[in-house]
C-alpha cells in the first residue's frame, strides 16, 4: 500500500482508472452473450454449460491481460499477472465479470437452446 | 433408483414466432425508448445568479485547495488559506449576508427545490410506467402458454414463479412460460443495451436504480443546507491542514533515480 506521499508525488487519475474498468466492462459483457449463443447452439445443459462459461470466461481474461495488459505492464517491472498497473483490484479484473454478466449469458443460453432443441 | 424419464411436450414451433419473439423485441425497444426518453427529458441546468454561482464556486474553491494542498508551495498554501478563511469567516462569499445564523428555509417551499423532485419523480414514472404496462400486456394476450425449457435444472421452489399462469401439478420447473421469459429479458438485456446505445445508456432500469442508490452530487448544494455551516466546516477544514509539498525532498529523489 503506497503512503499517501508517494500518491500525491505518483497521482493516480480516476477517470483512466473508470476509462479501464469500462473497457473491461464492455469486453465481459458482450462475451458473456456469445458464450450464452454458443452454449445454447452446444445443446449443453446445467453443469456443463456453467463450467463453459466459467472456463471461457478466465480464458477471455487471460488472453485480455496477454494481448492488452501484459507488455507494458511487465516491461514496468510488474511481476506476471498482476494486473494492478491498470485496474483497481486484481478481483475486479479476473473475476469481476462472472457474477455481473451472468443474467446476460442464461439469457441468451436460454434463448438459443430453446430454438436449437425446441 | 428408477430413473425419471425426462419430460418431453410438443410444442407448436409457431409459439417461438408469436410469443417468444415479440415478447423481445418489445422489450429491446422499450429499452431503447426509455433511453431516448430520458434523454429529452433531461431538464437543462438551471442558469444561476452571480451570487448563488459565487457561494458555490467560493466553497468548490476552498475543496479544491484543499484536497490539492501539495502542488502549491509553502508560502502560496499559507497566502490562500488565509484569505480564504477570512473570507469564509466573515461571509463575504454568502449569498445574503443578513441572513447569517438564521434557520435554513423549509425545503417544500423552495420552488428551486420542487424542481429536483420533479425530476426524480420523472425518472420513477418512466420506470414504472412501461413495466406495468409490458406486464399487462403480457398477462393479457399470453398467459398460460408454456413456450421454453431452461437448460439448467432448478428445484420445486421456482415453479410458482416460472410457471405462473400454468396449473399443471407435475411439470418440471425447467419448463417456463411467458412471464418468466419476460423477467429473463429484464435481468439479461443490459448487454444488448450496452451494444446498442453505448455503455453510458438509461435503458435499463436495473442499472438506474443503482445509480440512484449511489451518492447524489447536487446534494452538496442541495436545499435546506446552510452555506454559512459548509463555509465554516470548510474554514476548519483548511486551518488544520499541516503543509507539505511533493517537491520536499526532491533532490534526494532525483539523485536516487539517476544510476551512474
Amino acid at each position: 500500500m503506497p503512503t499517501e506521499q508517494e500518491l500525491q508525488i505518483s497521482p493516480i487519475v480516476q477517470e483512466s482508472l473508470m476509462h479501464n474498468s469500462r473497457i473491461l466492462h464492455n469486453l465481459q459483457s458482450l462475451t458473456a452473450s456469445l458464450f450464452g449463443v454458443s452454449a445454447g447452439i452446444l445443446g449443453l445443459e446445467s453443469y456443463s454449460g456453467f463450467l463453459f462459461y466459467l472456463v471461457f470466461s478466465l480464458l477471455t481474461a487471460a488472453l485480455f491481460y496477454a494481448v492488452r495488459v501484459a507488455p507494458t505492464s511487465l516491461a514496468a517491472g510488474k511481476a506476471p499477472l498482476d494486473t494492478s498497473r491498470y485496474f483497481k483490484s486484481p478481483f475486479e479484473f479476473w473475476a469481476g465479470g462472472l457474477m455481473n454478466e451472468l443474467a446476460g449469458f442464461i439469457l441468451t443460453w436460454t434463448l438459443f437452446y430453446g430454438l436449437v432443441r425446441a | 433408483m428408477a430413473q425419471v424419464p425426462v419430460q418431453t411436450i410438443h410444442r407448436d414451433p409457431q409459439l417461438f414466432y408469436w410469443i417468444l419473439f415479440p415478447i423481445t423485441i418489445v422489450m429491446i425497444l422499450t429499452g431503447v425508448l426509455r433511453h431516448y426518453a430520458s434523454v429529452l427529458m433531461a431538464s437543462a441546468p438551471k442558469k444561476l445568479d452571480q451570487k448563488t454561482m459565487r457561494e458555490q464556486r467560493a466553497l468548490l474553491h476552498g475543496i479544491n485547495v484543499r484536497s490539492n494542498y501539495h502542488v502549491l508551495s509553502k508560502s502560496s498554501f499559507t497566502a490562500r488559506r488565509d484569505a480564504l478563511i477570512t473570507a469564509y469567516e466573515s461571509g463575504d462569499y454568502l449569498k445574503d449576508p443578513d441572513a447569517r445564523g438564521q434557520p435554513p428555509p423549509n425545503p417544500m417551499s423552495d420552488p428551486s427545490a420542487m424542481e429536483g423532485m420533479m425530476g426524480m419523480m420523472k425518472n420513477q414514472m418512466a420506470m414504472i410506467i412501461p413495466n406495468t404496462l409490458i406486464m399487462s400486456w403480457i398477462n393479457a394476450f399470453f398467459s398460460g402458454y408454456v413456450i421454453m425449457k431452461l437448460p439448467f435444472p432448478l428445484t420445486i421452489k421456482f415453479k410458482s414463479m416460472l410457471q405462473a399462469g400454468v396449473a399443471t401439478k407435475d411439470m418440471d420447473p425447467r419448463w417456463m412460460s411467458s412471464i418468466s421469459w419476460y423477467f429473463l429479458c429484464i435481468f439479461g438485456l443490459q448487454p444488448i443495451f450496452n451494444f446498442l446505445l453505448g455503455s453510458e445508456n438509461a435503458a435499463n432500469q436495473m442499472a438506474q436504480q443503482m445509480t440512484q442508490m449511489g451518492p447524489q452530487a447536487g446534494q452538496m448544494f442541495g436545499p435546506g443546507v446552510d452555506p454559512n455551516k459548509q463555509f465554516l466546516a470548510e474554514a476548519e477544514n483548511l486551518a488544520v491542514i499541516e503543509h507539505h509539498s511533493v517537491l520536499d525532498g526532491v533532490e534526494q529523489r532525483l539523485l536516487e533515480g539517476i544510476k551512474v
